[in-house]
């Protein structure tokens, strides 16, 4: 459920589930974490997604039967989140169609993104008993504290003019292709420069972002997991089960 | 005797806090602020998942009402600090709080609009932080608008001072959303507030923590020594002197 095209001196990993809109499981999350650890060789790295959607977020449907899946797909993501922060080399993420929940921690934790004009991009976590805790620390950072707290408090989704705008993503282009080919041309761009010079600049700004996180686990991790299976988010789930269940036989 | 700020909540939906003190644009004097520290209590102990501050009449908040506390050198003091408590005490509720700039949002009542999770203005509204035009220091609102809107720009608009419009502050990010005008306001205000009454309590409540411990919002220290600074700087003679002058207009 992950794909990676060397092309050049770049790297390019796509999550592969496009029937799913690249929606995350654990396995998928654990093999992005890889790809991206082990792409060592790459002078920069495009993470995109197969298809029109970059990324719908968690698979929450593996949630209905297994009580564990919500911390095994946070505790995924937070390692997906910490390879993009640690990669050797400079990560353009191509956010075509939408970026949802878990797909906008990817987002925030890349040095530079791409997206779509109509591209829906947030996270509607909170109707769903879920905090979106675990990118707080990540995206405060991209975007600053004020816009933080607007995004993960309201499930209200923005396009990706609006994320330009308030600087969740650089570029916003008319289509899922032009997004990703926009993104490659990026990171080729980045590749012609000297490894080193990435390297150290990329390691001095994580620092100046506290990153690694001082707590461990992280504090955003740690908050997103204390609700994971609570009577708050299990009615809510629930209840979305039931949504879905409606509109399948109707 | 009226209370100068009222707290409403119908179970199930958001809850309301609107200041109350029209005839002086809702302008913040002690007996205000102690109102709102009532109501703020009141909101505290309602199960609401959303709160939405407003002001009653044309203005949001006109600021401090520093005309009815100049004469005596204790008072400004005491305001001062009353509103640094203010402003923790709104930060720390557990809800999701929506300020909706209907109007006049100026110095300490701009700074209650930062304070807030997010904020809603129509594009005519009046907002900004004149404070140094006055020759006094906006020392108690500036930590709440760095975390807003990053030190790089409010730096810019502290030192600038004067007003802008409700447009110009959506685009620095004072406020989060813009409706064009006065009249679209109350409906748009509610359709955000209904959004964010479908997040569960918990997750709000947990979410907003983490943000309030990772931006240092509850740093009651460095309210404090804001509080302080502003009544110093307020108590200078040439601050007397301009501020005389300006409010005797």
């Amino acid at each position: 459920m992950i794909s990676v095209e060397p092309r050049g001196h770049t790297a390019i990993i796509r999550l592969d589930r496009a029937d799913k809109k690249n929606a995350m499981t654990p396995p998928m999350l654990a093999s992005l974490a890889k790809a991206i650890e082990t792409a060592a060789s790459a002078r920069a790295i495009v993470v995109s997604g197969v298809g029109e959607t970059f990324c719908a977020g968690f698979d929450l449907t593996l949630c209905r039967d297994d009580d564990t899946a919500l911390e095994a797909l946070l505790t995924g993501l937070f390692r997906c989140v910490t390879a993009l922060k640690e990669a050797p080399s400079a990560v353009v993420l191509s956010a075509h169609g939408a970026a949802i929940a878990g797909g906008c921690a990817l987002l925030a934790a890349a040095d530079i993104v791409t997206t779509t004009d109509s591209a829906k991009l947030g996270y509607p976590v909170v109707r769903l008993g879920i905090s979106p805790a675990v990118s707080a620390p990540t995206l405060r950072h991209r975007i600053g504290d004020g816009p933080t707290r607007a995004r993960l408090l309201d499930s209200g989704l923005i396009d990706g003019r609006r994320a330009v705008v308030i600087g969740l993503a650089d570029e916003s282009l008319p289509d899922a292709a032009a997004c990703e080919a926009r993104a490659v041309e990026l990171a080729q761009q980045l590749a012609e420069k000297p490894p080193h010079a990435i390297g150290w600049t990329r390691r001095w700004l994580n620092r100046l972002e506290t990153w690694p996180p001082a707590a461990a686990p992280d504090l955003g991790l740690q908050t997103s997991l204390a609700l994971a299976g609570n009577d708050e988010q299990r009615s809510r789930l629930a209840a979305l089960w039931a949504r879905l269940d409606a509109s399948k036989t109707n | 005797m009226t209370t100068l700020a009222t707290f409403t909540h119908t179970p199930g939906g958001p809850a309301h806090i609107t200041l109350n003190r029209p005839d002086a644009r809702n302008a913040l004097s002690i007996d205000l602020i102690k109102d709102l520290h009532a109501s703020v209590r009141a909101a505290a102990a309602s199960n609401a998942s959303v709160l939405v501050i407003r002001g009653e009449g044309k203005a949001f908040c006109a600021g401090m009402d520093l005309k009815a506390v100049l004469n005596d050198p204790d008072a400004p003091g005491q305001l001062l600090m009353s509103l640094a408590e203010l402003c923790l005490a709104i930060r720390s509720l557990p809800m999701v709080v929506i300020a909706s700039v209907n109007g006049a949002a100026i110095g300490g009542g701009c700074g209650l609009a930062c304070v807030c999770d997010l904020a809603i203005t129509h594009a005519d509204s009046k907002m900004g932080f004149p404070e140094v035009d006055l020759g006094v220091c906006p020392a108690v609102v500036a930590p709440w608008l760095v975390r807003k809107i990053g030190p790089g720009k409010a730096r810019r608009v502290l030192l600038s001072g004067g007003l802008m419009s409700g447009r110009e502050a959506h685009a620095l990010g004072i406020v989060d959303h813009l409706v064009d005008t006065r009249e679209q306001l109350d409906d748009a205000t509610n359709t955000l507030a209904a959004r964010l009454n479908e997040g569960g309590y918990k997750a709000l409540a947990a979410t907003k923590q983490l943000l309030n411990t990772l931006d240092g919002s509850l740093d009651e220290a460095q309210s404090r020594e804001g509080a302080r600074l502003s009544a110093k700087v307020l108590a200078l003679p040439e601050a007397k002197e301009m501020l005389a002058k300006k409010l005797s207009k």
